[in-house]
């Protein structure tokens, strides 16, 4: 192979500013779509570990069954399969106001949902069950428990586990250029179908992803040093015994 | 992480050495593997695409395996066999420059800026980019897609066309035809624009021709080539050669009325101009 890198189509003309839109849809799809896997997840995640079992099967067909289809699968699904069973106006009025980054959001957050949820509940299940106990005998209820004691607790536990479900779920929506998100890799497609410069596009793409995992991995390292309760989770480095 | 980057840096720039190390001709290759890998198309009927029988067919699978192998063979005096990968408008040109692939064969416009990275054969089929539209929808020129919704293939030459000439429109762009098709079918766009020929082939594939409609003028000049990689003037001159053989003996036209004939699988009768501009690219002996 003899390839001449040139570097110059990643500054000259458009490139530049079409790197920046994709990295904008890509931390907005991102951004918007972890909001709906963090709900998600705590919530159905903290349903698993109930006694009261309808909830708790509940809970486990929405882990099973989404995050056990391929997410290519969901994206079609809520692009192509949700708006007919709309009805028709509402139909014409998503179609007109941009249904492709909705969709795309969706099966990103309820994918990612799925398989946050995992996550939380092993946190969940890794505190004693003495806690529940003694929280339960403060005079405290279930709900209150879980909302006051135990998510609080079991979320400080799973920052390793979600900062690695979280870089997943970024990198993962680059699948949502399937259903026409211009999102970062769209725009590095882009800039190789102007120029005809596919290694240079890609490298560009490959580095900002980089970076911007790495960032994402920085500032959640920096939370789980801040967060933690000195004496309660001894091994996190830093904390004080 | 200025450390990091130097370091990717330095990695790409070793491999892309390494590579470059090995360097062999395109003909080379192919006598010492026996195998001329070109890349195609699975859903782009009839140039190519997987037929009821569920066999890889099409036109220019067809111009390769019987215009180009043959004289490759002879020229080397040896058996080839052809071998097929999926390319996709994005995937082609990195198959072509990794050495995955020997030649595109497929629905490949030539463009100048495709010149700056690959070679490409003389022009086998010429076509223009027009609009798919439910019936009923008048398009006649492409301002009229102004403020409408419409799907295009990423990475295609129409997509661009339509950004730089009509910025009002709204351009949905899929990775690949049957995706632009199933929005354009549901309504998630108005509109479907590729070139003509693969919108022939769309409609005729598609459960309910009589439903769609193919309009407006040709608002582009979509010349198809075969690519390969840059600077194999001898592999080049071989592809051509190939061709300007088969348009001079007539087997070109026979497949074409193969595929486009009126009992083809997408019936798009041969212009006189357009004969006339494959006999003129067809140098004397």
């Amino acid at each position: 192979m003899n390839y001449d890198f040139d570097w110059r189509v990643l500054w000259t003309g458009q490139s530049g500013q079409w790197l920046l839109h994709g990295l904008l849809t890509t931390l907005e799809l991102s951004a918007l779509a972890w909001l709906l896997a963090a709900a998600l997840g705590i919530l159905s995640g903290a349903l698993r570990t109930v006694t009261f079992k309808p909830a708790a099967l509940l809970a486990a067909f929405y882990v099973e069954f989404f995050r056990n289809v391929p997410l290519l699968v969901w994206m079609f699904f809520w692009y192509f399969g949700v708006p007919p069973l709309l009805p028709r106006a509402f139909q014409d009025w998503l179609f007109a106001h941009g249904i492709e980054f909705l969709a795309g959001t969706l099966s990103l957050g309820v994918y990612h949902g799925a398989r946050f949820s995992e996550v939380i509940r092993s946190g969940i299940q890794s505190i004693p069950k003495t806690q529940f106990e003694a929280a339960l005998s403060t005079g405290l209820t279930t709900g209150q428990t879980y909302r006051l004691i135990i998510i609080p607790i079991a979320l400080r536990l799973i920052i390793p586990p979600a900062t690695n479900e979280s870089l997943n779920l970024l990198k993962n929506s680059s699948i949502a250029l399937t259903i026409s998100v211009a999102e970062l890799t769209f725009q590095t497609r882009q800039i190789e179908a102007y120029t005809a410069r596919a290694f240079e596009a890609l490298t560009a793409g490959t580095l900002i992803y980089l970076i911007l995992c790495l960032c994402i991995a920085a500032i959640m390292a920096r939370v789980e040093r801040r967060v933690a309760i000195p004496g309660m989770i001894a091994r996190v480095s830093g904390a004080e015994h | 992480m200025k450390s990091l980057m130097r370091f990717l840096l330095a990695l790409a720039v070793m491999l892309a050495g390494l590579v470059s190390a090995e360097a062999e001709t395109t003909p080379e290759k192919i006598s010492r593997t026996g195998v001329l890998t070109i890349g195609t198309r699975t859903g782009s009927p009839p140039f190519a695409f997987i037929n009821k029988q569920n066999e890889w067919v099409g036109f220019s699978i067809d111009l390769v395996e019987q215009a180009i192998v043959p004289l490759v063979a002879h020229k080397l005096g040896k058996p080839i066999k052809v071998e097929k990968k999926e390319s996709t408008p994005q995937t082609r040109i990195p198959l072509l420059t990794s050495n995955a692939v020997d030649l595109i064969a497929g629905t490949m416009t030539d463009t100048r800026s495709r010149r700056e990275s690959v070679d490409f054969s003389l022009t086998f089929f010429a076509t223009g980019a027009q609009f798919l539209v439910k019936k009923g929808i008048r398009i006649k020129e492409i301002q009229d897609i102004a403020g409408k919704r419409v799907a295009a293939q990423q990475g295609s030459t129409n997509a661009r066309i339509i950004r730089e000439r009509v910025p009002k429109a709204v351009l949905r762009e899929f990775p690949d035809q049957p995706t632009a098709f199933q929005a354009l079918a549901q309504g998630q766009v108005d509109v479907y624009t590729n070139d003509g020929i693969q919108l022939a082939g769309l409609k005729a594939k598609a459960p309910n021709p009589a439903q769609w409609q193919i309009v407006g003028d040709f608002y582009s000049y979509e010349p198809y080539g075969m690519a390969m990689r840059k600077n194999e003037s001898d592999f080049r001159h071989l592809v051509n050669v190939g061709l300007m053989e088969a348009i001079e003996s007539g087997k070109y036209f026979e497949l074409y009325d193969k595929w486009f004939g009126p009992k083809g699988e997408v019936p798009y009768p041969l212009t006189p101009e357009n004969r006339r501009f494959l006999q003129m690219q067809v140098v004397p002996k």
